[in-house]
């Protein structure tokens, strides 16, 4: 039955695209309060996983579990409360472009929090403060940095204090010091506040330098779960020749 | 008795079974997105129910963006107003062709114009100026709301929607469905209009038809303007479902949004199409040979 450890649970789960395997057997918990990184090579799964956690894409098969409930099987709305303790940031930020980056803050806080206008416009301009953004508010995001648009995405999933924060590849296109900042960011928000991350990455100093936990995705299924330094020591083959980044070696990958 | 199915070469059943296999497959993949449209369609209605039920609440917040009153006011700007040129020219050019062909007609035959005005105005009410104001709109409006949600959908902001706690439909189709409902109805007034005008002075400067013979509405009745209604407000609903519909199933990248565009504009026009049949059908069921 259920584990009481586990926060965070994926059972057996499978998801085809067309006829398309990406997962066929995947099993993964995580604890509450854990940074949870989830890496493997492009297009095996990993972005797809964090998406079925929150019903942005549904499962074919297995099951979900989110704090004892299983919740694969919600329908749209009612996976609106879950969304306000589960947030996500995107790949490419995902700013809505046609709103100032204090009206993309606020539009949680007014969905979510029933806060009205002006107050969730405040509350966004504070929260933006928080990472630095504050004289960007009423800018557009078209007119900003990659860095700048990656840190008024996350104040925006921030905003609502979520207990779970999923990171679809944070430093992906960042430059060093941005990337390393997003790290220390996530490290502070498992440790300062207690939040659960799980992290898509295949940036090796971000997995090593903040990770509690691994899960190597290979083929559908996890193929490794461990500590970064276990990880490291591992003997086995695919963990090592993704770790070291070889171009040969028993790793299949799809069409390349 | 056995001789009689292996007269036919096995790999021709299997190419009739192959042939027959991917016509059920289209047709299953083509009923199953009829049926999507449909969901689509009804999400609309209840999204259009619970912004009506939430406007009563006095909240004292109108005009924000992103807000019902300021989306909508947009939306009616964006699908009405900038319409108004394309639709005048479009239908005006229409309006003169169509008068031009039937004095020419009549010339031939009879060389009587004395029925040619009213008749074009009870056609013109009774099906061309929805119709033909439909097609145009399914054209641009559609087009434009498919390649705005279909980039929305394939930059992953419908899902970052999702996880701020917005319905997609209620928060992008709602608002184009409101506003395409009025202005549908509101611009075919004004097509029928410049349409008939045009029309008008075709047959004067043409064929010298007295315009006190042609703008004549003796042949209009109100069942006439009723089906212009209910036909105007048909189209306005199914236009910005079909092209939202098929933003929502934008996938990829940009070819992605080509193709939602694409679909959106023949699903749309077909979509016009296939209802002024039905309603056409319908009234006529009704009306009998009085329409």
């Amino acid at each position: 039955m259920t584990e009481p450890a586990a926060f965070i649970e994926y059972r057996a789960v499978a998801k085809a695209f067309g006829d398309q395997p990406v997962l066929r057997d995947m099993s993964l918990a995580i604890r509450r309060g854990e940074v949870m990184y989830i890496i493997g090579t492009s297009g095996v799964g990993k972005s797809v996983t964090i998406k079925l956690l929150i019903g942005l894409l549904r499962i074919d098969r297995g099951e979900i579990w989110f704090d004892g409930r299983r919740i694969d099987q919600l329908a749209e709305r009612a996976l609106v409360p879950l969304r306000k303790r589960i947030g996500m940031v995107f790949q490419s930020s995902t700013l809505f472009d046609s709103m100032t980056l204090a009206e993309n803050v606020a539009l949680p806080l007014r969905k979510h929090q029933r806060l009205a206008w002006p107050a969730a416009l405040d509350e966004a301009r504070r929260r933006l403060a928080q990472v630095y953004m504050a004289e960007h508010a009423e800018r557009y995001p078209a007119e900003l940095s990659d860095g700048m648009r990656k840190r008024a995405a996350i104040a925006r999933t921030l905003a609502l204090d979520p207990e779970v924060v999923l990171f679809d590849e944070p430093t992906t296109g960042l430059d060093p010091v941005s990337a390393r900042r997003i790290d220390r960011l996530i490290r502070e928000l498992a440790s300062g506040l207690g939040v659960t991350a799980v992290v898509v990455s295949h940036d090796p100093p971000s997995i090593f330098g903040t990770a509690d936990r691994v899960a190597l995705l290979y083929q559908g299924a996890v193929h490794a779960l461990a500590a970064p330094a276990d990880l490291r020591a591992s003997p086995d083959p695919i963990v090592q020749q993704f770790i070291t980044g070889q171009s040969s070696g028993p790793m299949e990958t799809p069409g390349f | 008795m056995a001789a009689e199915p292996h007269s036919i070469p096995h790999r021709v059943t299997g190419w009739v079974q192959q042939r027959i296999e991917a016509v059920g497959a289209a047709l299953l993949a083509g009923s199953a997105a009829v049926r999507e449209l449909w969901l689509v369609y009804i999400a609309t209605w209840a999204g259009v129910a619970r912004r009506a039920s939430r406007r009563r609440v006095p909240q004292g917040r109108q005009g924000r963006p992103g807000q019902a009153r300021g989306a909508i006011v947009h939306q009616l700007y964006w699908i009405g107003n900038r319409s108004i040129v394309f639709i005048a020219v479009t239908l005006g050019f229409l309006g003169m062709v169509m008068a031009y062909e039937a004095c020419l007609q009549l010339s031939r035959v009879t060389g009587d114009f004395s029925q040619v005005g009213s008749q074009l105005l009870r056609l013109d009410v009774s099906d061309f100026a929805p119709t033909l104001t439909a097609l145009m709109l399914a054209t641009r409006v559609g087009a434009g709301i498919a390649a705005e949600i279909g980039s929305m959908k394939v930059t992953e902001q419908i899902d970052a929607l999702r996880m701020s706690g917005v319905l997609p439909i209620d928060y992008l189709i709602v608002p184009r469905f409101i506003a395409s409902l009025i202005m549908t109805l509101a611009l075919t007034v004004l097509g029928g209009v410049v349409m008939y005008a045009a029309g008008g002075l075709t047959a004067k400067y043409s064929f010298g038809v007295n315009p006190h013979v042609f703008f004549d509405a003796s042949m209009v009745r109100g069942r006439h303007v009723a089906l212009l209604i209910v036909k105007a407000a048909a189209y306005g609903a199914a236009i910005p479902v079909v092209a939202g519909f098929c933003g929502l199933r934008a996938r990829g990248s940009s070819e992605g949004v080509g193709w939602a565009t694409t679909a959106a504009v023949i699903g749309g026009s077909f979509a016009v199409l296939v209802l002024d049949f039905l309603l056409s059908a319908a009234a006529l069921v009704v009306f009998g040979g009085d329409l």
